[in-house]
């Protein structure tokens, strides 16, 4: 094992905390639904940007390049100050949801480029301006601007012109879990010297205030060791050192209640004192005692142009007496040894990529996967809620006789939360969401296994899932319906840490299986209106995809049943049917439940086609699935908009080897007799009884001509095929818009292939077009599926009409690949996520850091929406890491479980490395 | 998303505008008897409503309850809501 692996095995064990300390600050706590208090939840103007730098947070901390322990007690980050801003740059700033024309956005740069999985190196980089930064500029020029222009964004200011700005990296360096080295290397990029002040601040959460904690912490100045000694109740003492001469500013991290509220402060010194004092020259402003709960180290840098200043801290348990070596007490923490340890651990950090990362790629596709697998690293946050004293607070507690209503979570009052949760983007989604942490898992679980399936299980705990079954969808309403995607990426880690270990964590899986049991009978219960297995759920995360706002009273009147909805119960079913199998082989108490899904999936998979005859969701003319629109007259009709809804139920596929079966005979013998007396249900979906490549069963809602039929639009690049992947709504609907009139208003659906034109769901997620990777992945999954059962006969045209004949493996392998190209440089030496913005294309300084958006442009692959959604798109690690790993010939002869193992062995299977150097770990 | 409110048992039933009108009565009761925090901007003072509808000024001090004085609540008076969790730092005993 490598060293981080050893760290990794170390700290699964509870031998050493190395996860203890990490990049759990969040980029933005402003304007979130936890520090709303306002009457009529309106989150983003309540607490905006402008009072975030005076008013203490109630549930958590954001900063620039920040860490915290895991329970952020502690806070350390960057701030800022070129001498211009009229604030100190201390977290990111970006448009609000009304003030941008595309909903929300984050209007700086910045890069996650390395991290380990203990953290115990990570490297960020922030572009800072040397121009002021402008604030006004960009709220007015967005303001104006409608939803049928582009973003306004940072570089078309013109504030970055002549290269006029800082490269600001961070690197921080885990000697042990408690010593962490702080290096800043700051880099002129422009044509003339220019002044940086650079603070460096620590600083405790306020948890005195309002949590009822006796017990202060305190931040004092060490007289004679250049630093900061930390001493809280529940962390004991800390001791920042800062090399070098810097003048260490004082505060404490109270809400500066004269600006804020205009009543009296407590206390001079609160949450802007430092800024007050730097940026408007207020010496009162901070505590002349040198002691209080915030503190920046003042270093006033002046940095030649092209020249490189560094500054080192060290943020540590370790006490001065024993720190001290050397040439003086600095010596010792700043010494050779300091230099050594970040040198390790870079170096470590290179060891433990080269081993995981596919031996077959180049140079450029090593950095996009490292870079994928660090910003979903970098977006671990600490997220702290309890929804019971919120409510509390709000004056709506759930438990006394008068109250006000609160405007969201009002049922959601069971909920503790207070976890180091991954995020889909720190800026702009900084809170969790339950579909999208499914796909997260599916990306870090390449390096941390145990982070991944700590993430699953915390879902499902008491102090998150409802007690009627509902997992927490996100804080604007955890009462959402989120797609039930919980239980594929539980089995999927489940496989994978079998693969790796040659043994899977039952315990675990049982675990799990008992909660998601919860949640499928939720679904149950609450989503099938009429009982027939056709089910609803709203927008179910394909926000704008439908003709209507799918999570509102239709217009029409009636109800919808939704393709998508149904196809997700399919593969829910056969996901527990997985699980409940495999655990069936050691314990017979499961293969009941196999029994029960079995069963259930045939009822949902033939709903799909069977149900209302003529007006079911299967559309026999166009070869495809759509939602059904039921009237309140009993008439319907399908909504035939060609859009992933109608691709999902490809995705509802898994095969299965039957060992259940052979060790439970009597199944099989149940499972025939179930269909045997229904053949209707049979005839509707793929003949589970048939059997395919070496003896493989396949559970499918899609038989062989349907899927044909469903795979001929998927797989046109006039429809669904894109250069840079599958496309969430069919391009023929550029020249061939839906269009439903009811009651005078017109409802119509047409391609759009970058932003959204509208407001519905906020307006800045666009299903009517765009690549989005999870579904994509989605579909690779079903695809390696099929081909497992199909084998190499199964041969379809690709792209259709083209000739071009392929396999299944080869049909997944292809869309991997277009959607890998998003991010790599093409022929011409441009990244399509870049699209014309030429900065990216071509500075040296720019263009090897690597933006992972939330969706992209359904023709050019330019990135779309949230920049550091590496969330669900670092799933891109995932894919390349799967066909780098598994050759065809591994995956017809070993299974879907080849995978697992291949990824454990030292050689991918069947996959050769031309560099002759190895493979991946 | 109404299919996933739960239903309340032995509901009456009523018109739309009717249970419109009901639900501002009762938040309207429901505010007037809640503790509340509030800030007077053209005094530049805490405001607090205790359990019993009372409120009382209370001046930036140590023991601020303890000098608290009676406020009146007039139409002119500017009283913004705060934040339930700022009651902690004024030590208000409920």
């Amino acid at each position: 094992m490598n060293a981080e692996q050893i760290r990794l095995e170390e700290a699964r064990v509870g031998k050493v905390s190395w996860k203890k300390w990490g990049p759990y600050l969040s980029e933005r706590q402003w304007g979130t639904v936890r520090e709303d208090y306002s009457e009529g939840g309106d989150a983003w103007n309540y607490f905006g940007h402008d009072q975030a730098r005076s008013r203490a947070y109630r549930w958590g901390e954001d900063g620039l390049a920040g860490i915290s322990d895991d329970q952020q007690n502690l806070c350390f980050a960057l701030a800022l100050w070129n001498g211009k801003d009229p604030i100190l740059k201390e977290r990111l700033f970006g448009l609000t949801n009304s003030e941008s024309n595309h909903g929300e956005d984050v209007k700086e740069y910045y890069f996650y480029l390395d991290s380990t999985p203990t953290h115990s190196y990570m490297k960020y980089l922030y572009k800072y301006p040397q121009a002021a930064y402008p604030y006004s500029r960009l709220v007015e020029t967005s303001r104006v601007r409608g939803r049928k222009e582009m973003e306004y964004e940072l570089l078309d200011t013109g504030v970055f012109n002549e290269n006029r700005y800082f490269d600001v990296f961070v690197e921080y360096a885990k000697a042990s879990p408690e010593d962490i080295l702080i290096q800043f290397s700051i880099h002129n990029r422009g044509p003339e010297p220019a002044e940086l002040h650079l603070l460096p601040t620590l600083w405790f959460r306020n948890q005195w205030s309002w949590h009822g904690y006796s017990a202060r912490p305190v931040l004092r100045q060490m007289a004679g060791a250049g630093g900061v000694k930390s001493s809280d109740a529940k962390l004991g003492e800390r001791y920042l050192y800062c090399e070098g001469a810097a003048n260490f500013l004082f505060t404490e991290n109270e809400t500066n209640m004269q600006r804020i509220f205009g009543v009296p402060n407590r206390t001079p010194y609160v949450k802007d004192g430092i800024n007050n004092a730097v940026v408007h020259g207020q010496e009162g402003a901070v505590n002349p005692e040198k002691k209080g709960t915030k503190v920046a180290a003042h270093y006033k840098l002046s940095v030649k142009p092209g020249e490189c200043r560094v500054v080192r801290l060290r943020l540590t348990d370790v006490v001065p007496a024993g720190a001290a070596a050397g040439n003086g007490e600095q010596a010792g923490q700043f010494g050779g040894g300091f230099e050594a340890v970040l040198d390790a651990r870079r170096s470590e950090a290179d060891e433990f990529y080269k081993g995981m990362t596919p031996a077959t790629s180049n140079a450029d596709e090593a950095n996009v996967f490292r870079q994928a697998l660090a910003g979903m690293l970098w977006s671990k946050q600490f997220y702290h809620y309890d929804v019971d004293k919120w409510l509390e607070e709000r004056g709506s507690d759930p438990f006394k006789a008068v109250r006000k209503a609160a405007p969201r979570n009002e049922h959601w009052h069971h909920m503790y939360n207070g976890d180091v949760i991954s995020m889909p983007d720190k800026w702009e989604y900084p809170w969790y969401a339950a579909w999208d942490l499914a796909f997260h898992v599916v990306a870090l679980t390449l390096v941390d296994v145990d982070f991944g399936k700590q993430q699953l299980k915390l879902m499902l705990r008491e102090r998150y899932m409802h007690p009627n079954g509902q997992i927490p969808a996100y804080e604007w309403n955890f009462g959402d319906v989120n797609p039930p995607v919980h239980a594929w990426s539980t089995i999927f880690t489940y496989w994978l840490e079998k693969g790796q270990k040659g043994e899977g964590d039952r315990d675990w899986l049982k675990s799990n299986f008992q909660k998601l049991l919860l949640n499928f009978t939720w679904w149950v219960n609450r989503k099938d209106r009429s009982g027939r297995n056709v089910f609803e759920g709203g927008f179910l995360g394909l926000d704008n995809i439908g003709v209507f706002d799918r999570s509102a009273p239709l217009p029409t009147g009636g109800y919808l049943e939704q393709a998508d909805g149904t196809a997700w119960m399919a593969l829910f079913c056969e996901n527990m049917l997985e699980i409940s199998a495999e655990l069936a082989l050691t314990d017979p108490d499961y293969a009941d439940m196999a029994l029960k899904f079995v069963e259930h999936f045939f009822w949902i998979a033939s709903s799909m086609a069977q149900v209302g005859d003529d007006t079911g969701m299967w559309d026999e003319e166009d070869g495809f699935f759509y939602d059904v629109l039921r009237l309140p007259n009993g008439q319907a009709q399908r909504l035939k908009v060609r859009s992933m809804v109608g691709l999902l139920p490809l995705c509802a596929a898994t095969v299965f080897n039957g060992e259940v079966l052979t060790k439970y005979p009597e199944l099989m013998e149940r499972a025939r007799n179930f269909l045997e007396a229904r053949p209707e249900v049979r005839a509707a979906i793929h003949d589970p009884v048939k059997t395919g490549v070496a003896g493989r069963r396949l559970a499918s809602i899609l038989d062989e001509p349907k899927l044909r039929r469903v795979l001929a639009k998927m797989l046109d690049e006039n429809e669904f095929l894109s250069p840079y992947g599958l496309r969430s709504l069919s391009h023929y609907h550029a020249d061939h818009p839906y269009v439903f009139q009811t009651g005078g208003q017109e409802f119509r659906v047409s391609y759009l292939p970058a932003e959204s034109d509208t407001g519905m769901f906020g307006g800045n997620s666009n299903w009517r077009g765009p690549i989005w990777m999870p579904v994509n992945l989605l579909i690779i999954r079903a695809l390696l599926q099929y081909y497992a059962y199909y084998g190499d006969e199964f041969i379809v045209e690709c792209p259709t009409g083209s000739g071009n004949k392929m396999n299944l493996y080869q049909v997944a392998e292809e869309i991997g690949r277009r959607l890998t190209r998003i991010f790599l440089r093409d022929k011409d030496g441009r990244r399509p996520v870049y699209g014309g913005a030429e900065k990216f294309q071509r500075d040296p300084h720019w263009r090897d850091c690597i933006l992972f958006y939330e969706y992209f442009h359904g023709d050019n692959g330019a990135g779309l929406g949230a920049s550091h959604q590496t969330g669900w798109t670092g799933v891109i690690a995932r894919i390349m890491h799967v066909f780098a790993t598994i050759s065809p010939a591994a995956l017809l002869e070993g299974g879907k479980k080849q995978y697992a193992k291949s990824s454990a062995s030292a050689e991918p299977s069947g996959r050769k490395d031309p560099s002759g150097k190895g493979a991946a770990a | 998303m109404a299919m996933d409110e739960p239903i309340l048992k032995n509901k009456i039933h009523r018109t739309a505008g009717e249970e419109r009108i009901r639900r501002q009565q009762e938040m309207t009761i429901a505010n007037r008897r809640l503790v509340a925090l509030f800030v007077e901007r053209s005094s530049r003072q805490w405001v607090v409503r205790d359990p019993e509808g009372n409120f009382w000024l209370i001046p930036a001090v140590e023991d601020g309850w303890g000098h608290r004085q009676p406020f009146q609540l007039t139409d002119e008076a500017e009283l913004e809501p705060v934040p339930g969790h700022y009651i902690y730092m004024l030590d208000l005993p409920f």
